[in-house]
């Protein structure tokens, strides 16, 4: 009879500890987060899975989307200041070191290493730790990874008894074809800046190109890289003559049109796959895209990872936010309300497998994604702004593709000194 | 009591020939009027202001790991001189300034003159002129820059059905870009001249209109020699600020060109705004600001010596 | 007869000119209202297809994706507080140095016009840094301060200018009736102005509203502005329009309606002149 008495207190300390655990309250129950995320397709599913965060954690979120330049000024300013703004900030994968030099953002390297059971780490794709990896510290937790992909018409590509292009040659060969009757065979991004800088790179990295050499100095006028430019360039014959000066929303207008029959893109959204969208969906496809012949296969790869702000007071209610949305289920239900997949888990499910039936193509570019062909260093913008000048002046055929890249070359120069 | 029918003109040859001194001290009446909009400008946009001047002699990267911050001088200015792109942009701000606020002033000032008719309908007309003023400048520039489409845009299909080639688009190509982004300007903004020279027609006294019409003057001799000499004021005011406004171009830019093709919209506040805001660097960001804002005074200067000594020779 | 004639011509091309003007004006915002209710398969169609079904589904989509009228309500309040605040400086600002013309007011009145010179680019993160020493960041004040300090230089401007154009004449009859320089200001000059400040407080209000540069920086996430939600749509590899047009919609809409309403009072016909005994 003594010992139950010693029982009761312990047995109502199980209960509710039980009953705590059964609700998967947390420890920071009654917080509340600030969360900046920017506006691409995977903002809505942020969005729409914030309550039910909320509701197992007891955590409330405040999610705020934000256009590319907004997110990265106010995400500056923020640091910079020490005004605590957010909590958590999705980055771009160029950020990555500019976070990590200036700390910016928490190196997560030790939670995730304390936590790896229950993230299980090992199904993340390896790619994917790029989109927060500098030197050996992880400043971001992959949130969304974008495969570079060729987008293609399938139906047309039927219809000429064509296969779509697995190298270089048959790119060019296959573009040529379908340049007929007010049609065109493939569709760029032309216009200055970030839109035919990263075009560019896509074209750089399939001919073996690379913008950094191996000590991580500029050699923008590298011969290969020269090469890719004179490439990409002489493909604005097969383009739609308004391409010269297209951003990604008119590319994808392009080719979501039928007006041209392929693009290199980033898995960012795929709507042109999604019924309704566009006049292609449903007759479009997607495939990695092509190399260079007897070059191994290697694909761009980009995307978000998701920061914890190094002045944030809530670290520990953050951290808790990043695991959960890596969960493998609650991945699954991110796909489904517009996000990408980081998970082995993810893209080989059966049942997402049949609802994304292009799934295996990302997953085989993820295995071979590099995600380093645009320079993830704090010089990053200044050289993709340098090459966008290089890659806009040769397209509008004002300069050639070598002194373009050389001086393109010599103004980045001052900058590694 | 004294009749004061005296003409604006007839006023301030009166004013003047009191003398300076006590024109400079009944000029400063004006500071105590001046004063609590002089000291909330000084509060809040001295620093900023100072703290950008004072920044432009520095070498500093905000996001540079090491938080160098190097003193070099004149060398962000010396760096701006010899920096092609911002050469290039110079002279396209430039370019772009003298067309577009040349064509908006003669256009607005056609439209106020029409405005001013006594018609049927003409508050709709003045309000329904009101809409491109009214829309965010860079949906302005984003709506455009749909319509200028070469290959899918509303603007372009019409123009190839007229016959009319446009190759790679009015924004596709080097040598109607820049034009192409005046025209977007001039759409938004003709109106604000147009209303602005508007109020000041309806404001002039009608007595003088009249006069000069028993006197036998044609209506356009009316309007050459009394309206707008009367509008003179306005003028300039329409003129300085539409001017400053344009020297500062950015939406378009950012929305639709991005600097292109190749060098032929690059214009010195965005690439201020690339330098400062993307790239971070303060002190060549600020050096330009600068140097932008010198030639902004300069032609402000210009405005009050050229306007003030032709319109007092009428 | 001969007059009559000539000057039913005259109002015939003046509408026939004026209705070319506003077609040039207002074409490119009838596209623009049209792609708000274009199914969005439509959208970039080619020829380009002017009579559709008109559908809601954009600004349902939108409403669900983005806070509007939240947004909405902080765009009021920013640019209700930058006008009134430019305005009551500006206005008295611009009479002050009209009547008292001269080289030091002529100093002055530059010295206002050199803010709205300098390029706001350069003024922005040493302003958000100001504001962070004030603890106003986020606040509507951060915003408010910044629009209200480039408003009141061209209100002083364009009431100066306004004023220049209007003789004396009125206010010296109420020095006479013994007024003083403040209350000739009230029961004169300010009415006498009221449409000049109708029209810059229209304009101030415009800029504030469709700001978005000092808004992205300076603004919180309970604060944030129509424009800057009109940014949020902007996809970084995506311009959806079917998401933009509807919010820039009812971005413009209520700009407008106050345009309207407002109408009577900048063209209220004065007529100026002689003072009568």
């Amino acid at each position: 009879m003594r010992h139950l008495r010693h029982f009761v207190p312990v047995l109502v300390l199980l209960a509710v500890l039980g009953t705590a655990a059964a609700q998967g309250q947390s420890q920071y129950a009654g917080a509340t987060l600030n969360v900046s995320v920017e506006s691409d397709q995977y903002s809505a599913a942020m969005q729409a899975l914030a309550p039910d965060f909320t509701k197992e954690t007891g955590i409330k979120l405040n999610v705020s989307i934000l256009g590319y330049s907004e997110i990265y000024q106010r995400a500056i300013a923020d640091f910079v200041g020490h005004t605590d703004q957010a909590d958590l900030y999705t980055t771009d994968i160029v950020w990555s070191c500019e976070f990590a030099q200036n700390h910016y953002t928490e190196d997560l390297t030790s939670l995730i290493k304390r936590d790896a059971a229950e993230l299980k780490t090992d199904d993340i794709l390896p790619v994917m730790w790029t989109l927060g990896s500098c030197d050996n510290e992880q400043i971001a937790f992959p949130l969304v990874g974008y495969a570079g992909v060729l987008a293609y018409n399938k139906a047309a590509f039927d219809a000429a008894g064509l296969q779509p292009p697995t190298t270089v040659k048959q790119l060019v060969s296959d573009a040529a074809a379908f340049t007929k009757n007010g049609k065109y065979g493939i569709v760029m991004n032309g216009a200055r800046g970030s839109p035919s800088a990263q075009d560019y790179m896509f074209y750089m990295l399939m001919t073996g190109g690379s913008l950094l050499d191996a000590n991580g100095k500029p050699q923008l006028n590298s011969a290969a890289n020269v090469a890719a430019l004179k490439l990409y360039a002489s493909l604005f014959q097969y383009a739609p003559p308004g391409a010269v000066s297209y951003s990604w929303g008119d590319r994808v207008t392009s080719f979501g049109n039928g007006n041209a029959m392929m693009m290199m893109d980033f898995s960012a959204g795929l709507d042109y796959l999604k019924p309704g969208k566009f006049p292609v969906s449903g007759k479009a496809a997607i495939t990695t895209p092509p190399v260079t012949e007897g070059m191994k296969p290697v694909y761009p790869f980009g995307g978000w990872g998701i920061a914890i702000n190094a002045d944030s007071r809530q670290k520990g209610a953050a951290w808790d936010y990043i695991k959960w949305l890596s969960r493998p289920d609650i991945r699954k239900r991110f796909v489904e309300l517009g996000g990408q997949p980081i998970r082995t888990s993810t893209l080989t499910d059966p049942a997402m497998v049949k609802a994304y039936p292009y799934f295996p193509v990302l997953l085989k570019a993820f295995q071979n994604g590099n995600g380093d062909f645009r320079p993830r260093i704090p010089e990053y913008p200044q050289i993709e702004n340098a090459v966008g000048l290089a890659v806009n002046l040769v397209i509008n055929n004002q300069e050639t593709a070598q002194a373009a890249l050389d001086a393109a070359q010599t103004s980045v120069e001052p900058l590694f000194k | 009591m004294k009749k004061t029918n005296l003409t604006v003109e007839e006023q301030a040859s009166r004013r003047g020939r009191r003398g300076r001194p006590l024109r400079f001290i009944r000029s400063l009446g004006a500071l105590a009027w001046v004063a609590p909009a002089l000291v909330f400008v000084l509060v809040f946009a001295f620093y900023p202001v100072l703290y950008s001047f004072f920044i432009s002699f520095f070498k500093y990267r905000l996001t540079d790991p090491s938080h160098q911050r190097t003193f070099v001088g004149l060398g962000n200015y010396i760096q701006a001189f010899t920096d092609p792109t911002f050469v290039v942009a110079v002279r396209n701000t430039l370019v772009f300034v003298v067309g577009a606020v040349g064509v908006e002033t003669l256009l607005g000032l056609g439209i106020a003159v029409l405005l001013n008719r006594e018609l049927p309908g003409m508050a709709l007309v003045r309000t329904l002129l009101l809409a491109p003023l009214t829309l965010t400048p860079l949906v302005v520039a984003l709506v455009w820059g749909a319509l200028y489409n070469a290959d899918f845009g509303p603007l372009s299909f019409y123009l190839k059905q007229i016959g009319i080639p446009i190759g790679r688009g009015p924004v596709g190509e080097p040598s109607t870009a820049l034009a192409s982004l005046i025209l977007v300007d001039v759409w938004q903004w003709t109106p604000l001249i147009a209303l602005i020279l508007f109020t000041g027609l309806r404001s002039q006294p009608t007595e003088l209109h009249e006069a000069a019409a028993i006197d036998g003057a044609s209506p356009w001799q009316r309007f050459r020699f009394v309206s707008v000499p009367l509008l003179q004021p306005t003028i300039l005011v329409a003129l300085v600020i539409r001017t400053m406004d344009a020297f500062k171009l950015f939406d378009s830019v950012f929305a639709i060109t991005g600097g292109g093709p190749g060098r032929a919209t690059e214009v010195v506040n965005y690439y201020i705004f690339k330098v400062g805001l993307t790239f971070f660097d303060m002190g060549y960001g600020a050096a330009m600001s600068t140097l932008l804002f010198l030639v902004i005074v300069g032609f402000s200067a210009a405005y009050f010596r050229v306007l003030n000594r032709v319109w007092t020779n009428v | 007869m001969n007059a009559r004639l000539r000057r039913r011509l005259g109002n015939a091309s003046t509408y026939l000119v004026l209705l070319l003007v506003m077609a040039f004006f207002l074409l490119p915002i009838f596209w623009f209202i049209e792609t708000a209710f274009k199914p969005r398969v439509l959208t970039f169609a080619i020829p380009p297809v002017w009579f559709f079904q008109p559908v809601i589904e954009n600004f349902v989509a939108v409403f669900k994706q983005v806070p509007v009228l939240a947004y909405l309500r902080n765009s009021v309040v920013i640019a209700t507080g930058a006008t009134a605040l430019a305005v009551c400086l500006g206005v008295p600002a611009g009479y002050g140095l009209a009547r008292h013309p001269g080289r030091s007011s002529n100093a002055l009145a530059l010295g206002l016009l050199i803010v709205r010179m300098v390029p706001p680019v350069a003024m922005l993160l040493p302003f958000y840094l100001l504001m962070r020493n004030f603890h106003l960041i986020g606040t509507y004040w951060a915003v408010i301060l910044l629009d209200a300090v480039l408003n009141v230089s061209f209100a002083a401007w364009f009431m100066r200018g306004y004023y220049q154009g209007i003789p004396p004449s009125m206010e010296e009859a109420a020095y006479c009736d013994g007024a003083t320089g403040l209350g000739a200001f009230i029961r004169v000059a300010l009415p006498l102005g009221f449409p000049g400040t109708v029209t810059i407080g229209l304009l101030s209000f415009i800029a504030s509203w469709n700001d978005f540069l000092m808004a992205m920086l300076l603004t919180a996430r309970t604060t944030r502005t129509l424009p800057l939600g009109i940014l949020e749509t902007y996809h970084t590899y995506e311009i959806t329009w079917n998401l933009m047009a509807p919010i820039s919609l009812v971005a413009v809409i209520p700009v407008l309606i106050l345009g309207f309403a407002l109408q009577r009072y900048y063209v209220a016909g004065l007529t100026l002149g002689a003072v009568r005994e």
